[in-house]
């Protein structure tokens, strides 16, 4: 409480400049000019424009206007980054792109320091962002099929349809994706990179309606993550009209997968059926020696 | 009242007595700093400009910089840069027809990218003795010297894109005024950098650190500069400056977002980041 009260009279309309334009895009309500207008009007004004906060900011005072900012901060940053994807292809994965996507915004290129000089942060935003869309795609079209007006997909055509859907978005930044791969590899970058993907490969398939609680769930997912790869792979170095070839091969997998789970099922089959065979024949042959007798 | 090394005075003597430790120290100011330092206020110079990583184009303030020490290492890397960028540049220049070619040759080619660094210091020598060496240096293109008050800057509102302070912050007065004026001259998305000296954490370094800088430094001072208070004002000042966490509060105090800091060399200095949002 003390801080703010010491702080001078203009910084709530000074400090959240660029900050405010966040919330100024979501309502076009006119700014209070006096200072005690703005304590009282900050939180109004950021309220609507964000997800809801629990009880009224002006009652918590500081924690919550502190708690306001702070996710501006990172609303902002979001914004950075979304911006700085346009300037990807000319300037790679790289803290140029993002200098360039914050100059976009209005911001002088020096916040483009907020974020790590390896461009690992604006690679994961757009990773997680592609997550968010496939996710929205996905569910949208499960909504269609429970509302009756869609049919619902063979497994295999779901899996494909979903992973060139995924795959799709990558399209515009096809040319940087390679360094985008590397930089993911990363000792430091691999704990997120490998929880955004398996996080999507978790939503791929539950969308595809695998209720699996057994060792099938970690199967089911290791393979499609090895078939998401392998494609994602074979995309970068596929030059036929409109990836043709990476469709094909996306399709061969998916089939081989499938018909691995029912060769499972046969080999099993098979095996019983082979070792009854056997336990037969083992028992007649002790009876033609006489090994069964029991004298 | 107010604080000169472990004296307490007035804010006026304060500002009266630092004028002339400066104006007595200014010849020898590099000399001292590689002495006492035993040279590595290079290395943390260096640290602060890769920090800032500035791209070509970026407006600098540098206040209390007055010998020029971050100035120049700003002008280097920028232009290294600004090469790299420009090599980038003719890689793509290939196959190309002629009106890309005559467009190319009013393509901005300038070594700085328009990249410029402003000096201001309170100090008429300190600010003398910067100047010379730009000279003696070769620095000329994108420096430009002012006289200043960081409590009061003359500069405009939203005018650089980064304000560096190295070692100046704790010579002012009064430090939440120069970081308002901070604020106030950086452009929206500006970023703050402080580098000083600060509070180290570990205890058996501290105890040697304090060693060196009560019983070495006076003793350098007073050998090689012929000065032995301004040093002694020197170690003493340190002392009394706010710990990392502190300077930290009161940048966030100024309006500063993302406020963070640095340790080097666990705490003897640190650099101090914030962002104008």
């Amino acid at each position: 409480v003390v801080r703010w009260q010491l702080s001078p009279p203009q910084r709530p309309l000074q400090a959240s400049a660029v900050l405010r334009r966040v919330s100024d895009e979501h309502k076009k309500e006119p700014l209070a000019s006096s200072s005690q207008q703005q304590f009282d009007s900050h939180p109004a004004d950021h309220q609507p424009g964000q997800e809801p906060q629990g009880p009224d900011p002006s009652y918590t005072g500081q924690g919550s206007q502190e708690s306001e900012d702070y996710e501006s901060e990172e609303q902002l940053q979001h914004r950075i980054l979304t911006a700085a994807l346009e300037f990807v292809p000319e300037h790679g994965w790289t803290a140029e792109a993002i200098a360039e996507g914050a100059k976009a915004l209005g911001l002088s290129a020096a916040a483009a320091g907020m974020f790590q000089s390896d461009g690992s942060q604006l690679i994961l935003h757009f990773l997680s962002q592609c997550n968010t869309k496939l996710s929205e795609l996905l569910e949208q079209e499960q909504k269609l099929v429970q509302q009756g007006e869609a049919e619902k997909k063979p497994i295999d055509q779901f899996l494909r349809d979903a992973v060139e859907a995924r795959l799709r978005m990558v399209i515009p930044y096809l040319e940087r994706w390679p360094q985008a791969l590397s930089i993911l590899l990363m000792p430091h970058n691999i704990p997120s990179s490998l929880s955004l993907l398996s996080s999507m490969i978790d939503d791929i398939l539950h969308y595809a309606g695998d209720q699996s609680t057994d060792i099938n769930w970690y199967t089911r997912r290791a393979v499609l993550t090895g078939i998401y790869n392998t494609t994602e792979l074979v995309m970068m170095q596929d030059s036929s009209p409109d990836f043709e070839d990476t469709w094909r091969f996306l399709e061969n997998r998916i089939a081989d997968a499938m018909k691995m789970g029912d060769t499972a099922n046969q080999v099993q089959s098979t095996g019983e059926a082979i070792v009854q065979g056997l336990m037969g024949a083992a028992v007649t042959i002790k009876n033609l020696t006489g090994l069964n007798q029991r004298r | 009242q107010t604080h000169f090394g472990f004296q307490t005075v007035t804010e006026e003597e304060r500002r009266e007595k630092i004028n002339q430790v400066f104006e007595s120290v200014a010849k020898k100011y590099d000399v001292m700093n590689d002495s006492m330092t035993l040279g590595i206020h290079r290395l943390w110079k260096d640290v602060l400009v890769r920090k800032m990583n500035p791209s070509p184009g970026t407006q600098l303030l540098d206040v209390a910089g007055g010998t020029g020490d971050i100035a120049f290492r700003f002008i280097n890397y920028v232009r290294s840069v600004r090469e790299r960028q420009l090599q980038r540049r003719l890689k793509h220049h290939q196959n190309l027809s002629w009106q890309e070619i005559a467009q190319s040759y009013q393509e901005d080619k300038s070594p700085l990218g328009g990249s410029q660094v402003v000096v201001c210091d309170i100090n008429k020598e300190m600010l003398k003795v910067g100047k010379e060496k730009a000279q003696d240096l070769g620095y000329s293109e994108g420096l430009s010297w002012v006289l200043g008050n960081a409590e009061e800057l003359p500069f405009d509102d939203d005018k650089f894109d980064v304000y560096t302070i190295a070692f100046g912050i704790r010579n002012v007065t009064r430090i939440d005024l120069a970081l308002q004026e901070a604020y106030r001259v950086l452009k929206p998305g500006g970023r703050f950098l402080c580098l000083e000296f600060s509070q180290v954490s570990n205890p058996l370094l501290s105890r040697l650190y304090d060693l060196y800088s009560f019983q070495v430094i006076p003793v350098l001072g007073e050998v090689i500069a012929g000065d032995w208070k301004s040093y002694q004002y020197l170690v003493e000042s340190i002392r009394r400056f706010p710990p990392q966490e502190e300077l930290k509060a009161m940048i966030e105090d100024a309006g500063f977002f993302k406020v963070d800091y640095q340790n080097l060399n666990s705490g003897i200095v640190a650099i101090h980041s914030g962002f104008k949002l």
